[in-house]
């Protein structure tokens, strides 16, 4: 492999990692955004999606990487996993918000946030004690096919989860920036109390943040499982708290900056591997996220935060 | 008056008629004084499996020796403590200095096997040591924790408490190197670990002996096992046309390192120690990207040994799994420990955590790997190292350890 090919790799493996931090990255964005919330239980229902994904695909009778689909099965089947684990966590994300955040909403300080690390929690244990803490083989129905570029390889499965995670996210910003409901969040992130006096429902605006946020969060899941054929109950914790450090460095609040925030942490983290070493990853990206705190607390992208305070 | 020792063939003979008549020996004195056994193993998390076949292990000992009330006037009664904690996800060396300080803080606790990991080893070991409780680990192999120059550190009270029925990583790291340059001539090595005191002390012995056998160490990183994404190091190993891969570490990032290797180096020589011969190699890896690992054990294979069938099908009729190797090694430690009271009794002296001490210290036990007994500081005098490689068996279940891990031989002494 000559210097640039292996640059390149690390590239494609890099934007691998920076799509699923994006997606996950998105939750946290949409909720700071409208409820200025850091939401814990995010973590974990990026999680709970790869689970999902994983049952669903099971339910079509795949197992570990021994089935192999193409043509209108693979995307029939790959398709249906995603709309169901979307869908399931999307609802999972509003029930959290429904039965044990809303009733907070107006109990100042960190209440709600705490609340939403329990919640983690249960999510967490509810996965160790009902499926085992041994890594699941993850069925995975892609065919291994391969394209060399410039001495680098790129695999099918890279491709589409670039392209899938590329057209949710262009489908979210669109939503956010013309329909009605995304013009109520854009009030709403502005100003919430100005925003319920012009008569935008905030507990929908509310709601539909956190439906997409999960739903979100759920195809990050299953493309987790995608990529690395193996999902855990403990694979929220690291990705999550790296895609948050991502939303931070976007610009926590800003749709386009999570985007790109998730992207650029996807890049360190294999450049970083490649030129210093594995083990300084971690200790490279938090630190990062030290240093946008203290210098630039508003991110790349500035704001969306709401002024109220 | 001296008893003769129970042989290993007597074992072999109870265990095969307890199986095929029913038969019970009725225990001398049931309803006796009671000895607790401490047994600490990481039950929850990414070792669960691992660690229950060592459990039962040990169990099966001290259930027997309870049947034929080997030790006349006491019940043995086994203390299970978790050495995994949620948040870790495997082994928690907190949690162990706390089941470590349960143990010695109940008077009834006599003795102890356990427990299964190097990094719980070193947690446990001072405070068992101020305790003065012997514990007898049947798979923990990091050289540090028998090592007389970190005595201050590991048995602060002086004698040795950290007995083992395995060997350690000071000749399983060496020795699997030894595999590496004479069996599969490897030109050159990358080697990872998993930041863990085993994993790194593993990698560390294992590149020691690579260097003296003329394998060139193209670098040595360290993978975080919460993490997800390997495939930055093993992009990096590709662009060095190594030749080989040394794992030291535990399955919890050895089953995303295998699964990951798999579609970037497919080809190359991939091995590590006893922490990836495990059952998650088959579960969680699964077939092909487990094809073709090497793994190593720190112990001789008597699995697969004709004399020990009986108490293979024994095991497996008792808890519905297959024994492996270290299932064996923590059923030897519970004979050692069970010969140690039978002495103590059999000289009239008063069970005392001391006199434990002192007569494991002094064991010459068969047991199925043969006649254990310990050096000064507490290693097994034996120093066998066995290797075996991962080939896909289709005649058998595809997650049967026994057939899927196939024996190669022991490893190169130096």
């Amino acid at each position: 492999m000559t210097p640039s090919a292996l640059f390149l790799q690390q590239v494609i493996n890099g934007l691998s990692l920076g799509a699923m931090y994006s997606l996950l990255a998105l939750g946290f964005t949409l909720v700071y955004g409208i409820l200025e919330l850091i939401n814990f239980s995010h973590f974990n229902v990026f999680m709970v999606g790869s689970f999902i994904a994983m049952w669903v695909l099971q339910f079509f009778g795949l197992s570990g990487q021994q089935v192999i689909l193409t043509g209108w099965p693979l995307l029939g089947v790959l398709g249906a996993a995603l709309l169901i684990t979307m869908l399931a966590t999307g609802l999972l994300g509003v029930g959290i918000e429904r039965f044990s955040l809303r009733p907070l909403r107006n109990v100042p300080g960190p209440v709600a946030m705490i609340t939403t690390i329990g919640i983690s929690y249960i999510l967490f244990n509810v996965i160790l004690l009902t499926v085992g803490a041994e890594t699941k083989n993850f069925p995975n129905p892609l065919p291994m096919v391969k394209w060399h570029v410039g001495g680098a390889v790129v695999e099918l499965r890279e491709v589409l989860i670039w392209a899938i995670s590329l057209v949710l996210m262009l489908l979210l910003q669109f939503f956010v920036q013309r329909s009605r409901l995304g013009k109520a969040m854009r009030a709403t992130a502005q100003d919430p109390e100005a925003a319920r006096m012009m008569g935008v429902e905030v507990d929908r605006v509310v709601i539909t943040a956190f439906f997409l946020g999960s739903a979100l969060a759920g195809a990050g899941g299953m493309f987790f499982g995608l990529y690395y054929n193996f999902t855990s109950f403990l694979i929220g914790y690291t990705a999550g708290l790296r895609a948050f450090t991502a939303a931070v460095l976007g610009g926590i609040g800003s749709v386009p900056g999570a985007m790109v925030g998730g992207v650029m942490i996807g890049l360190i983290e294999s450049l970083s591997g490649q030129y210093i070493a594995v083990r300084w990853s971690d200790v490279i990206i938090f630190s990062i996220l030290v240093l946008i705190l203290v210098f630039r607390p508003a991110g790349l992208f500035g704001r969306l935060a709401p002024t109220k305070s | 008056m001296r008893i003769s020792r129970r042989s290993a063939n007597q074992i072999i003979l109870a265990s095969a008629a307890a199986m095929a008549g029913g038969l019970r020996i009725e225990a001398a004195a049931a309803a006796g004084k009671v000895i607790e056994i401490g047994i600490a193993l990481p039950l929850t998390g990414a070792d669960a499996d691992s660690a229950h076949r060592i459990l039962n292990g040990a169990l099966l000992a001290i259930k027997q020796a309870n049947d034929s009330g080997e030790v006349k006037g006491y019940t043995l009664k086994p203390l299970i403590l978790d050495n995994a904690t949620p948040t870790a996800g495997q082994y928690d060396p907190a949690q162990a200095a706390t089941n470590a300080r349960k143990m010695v803080s109940n008077p009834a606790v006599m003795a102890a096997v356990g427990p299964e990991m190097s990094g719980s080893g070193k947690a446990m070991a001072p405070i068992l040591s101020e305790g003065d409780l012997a514990t007898i680990t049947p798979s923990s192999t990091s050289p540090d924790l028998t090592n007389p120059q970190f005595a201050a550190q590991f048995r602060p009270a002086g004698k040795a408490i950290y007995f083992r029925t395995v060997t350690t990583d000071a000749f399983q790291g060496p020795n699997m190197a030894n595999f590496y340059a004479e069996t599969l001539k490897a030109k050159s090595v990358y080697v990872l670990d998993d930041s863990g005191a085993y994993g790194v002390g593993l990698a560390n012995a294992f590149i020691g002996q690579a260097k003296k056998k003329g394998i060139h160490v193209l670098g040595h990183d360290r993978l975080d096992p919460k993490a997800a994404d390997y495939t930055t190091a093993l992009t990096k190993i590709k662009a060095l046309n190594a030749d080989s891969i040394y794992y030291g570490g535990v399955m919890q990032a050895g089953a995303k390192l295998a699964k990951q290797a798999y579609d970037i180096v497919p080809k190359m020589i991939k091995g590590g120690g006893d922490g990836i011969y495990a059952p998650e190699m088959l579960t969680a890896v699964g077939f092909p990207a487990a094809e073709g690992w090497y793994a190593t054990i720190a112990s001789p294979h008597v699995t697969d040994n004709p004399k020990v069938q009986a108490w293979v099908k024994l095991y497996a009729a008792t808890y519905h799994t297959q024994p492996d190797d270290y299932a064996i090694t923590a059923y030897d430690a519970g004979l050692v420990i069970v010969d140690a009271l039978r002495r103590i009794v059999a000289a009239g002296k008063p069970i005392t955590r001391a006199l434990v001490r002192d007569y494991i210290q002094s064991s010459k036990t068969p047991t199925l790997q043969g006649v254990v007994s310990f050096d000064a500081n507490g290693d097994i005098t034996n120093r066998v190292v066995s290797v075996f490689q991962v080939v896909k068996n289709p005649k058998y279940p595809l997650n049967d350890m026994l057939k899927q891990f196939k024996y190669v031989g022991v490893a190169p002494q130096t």
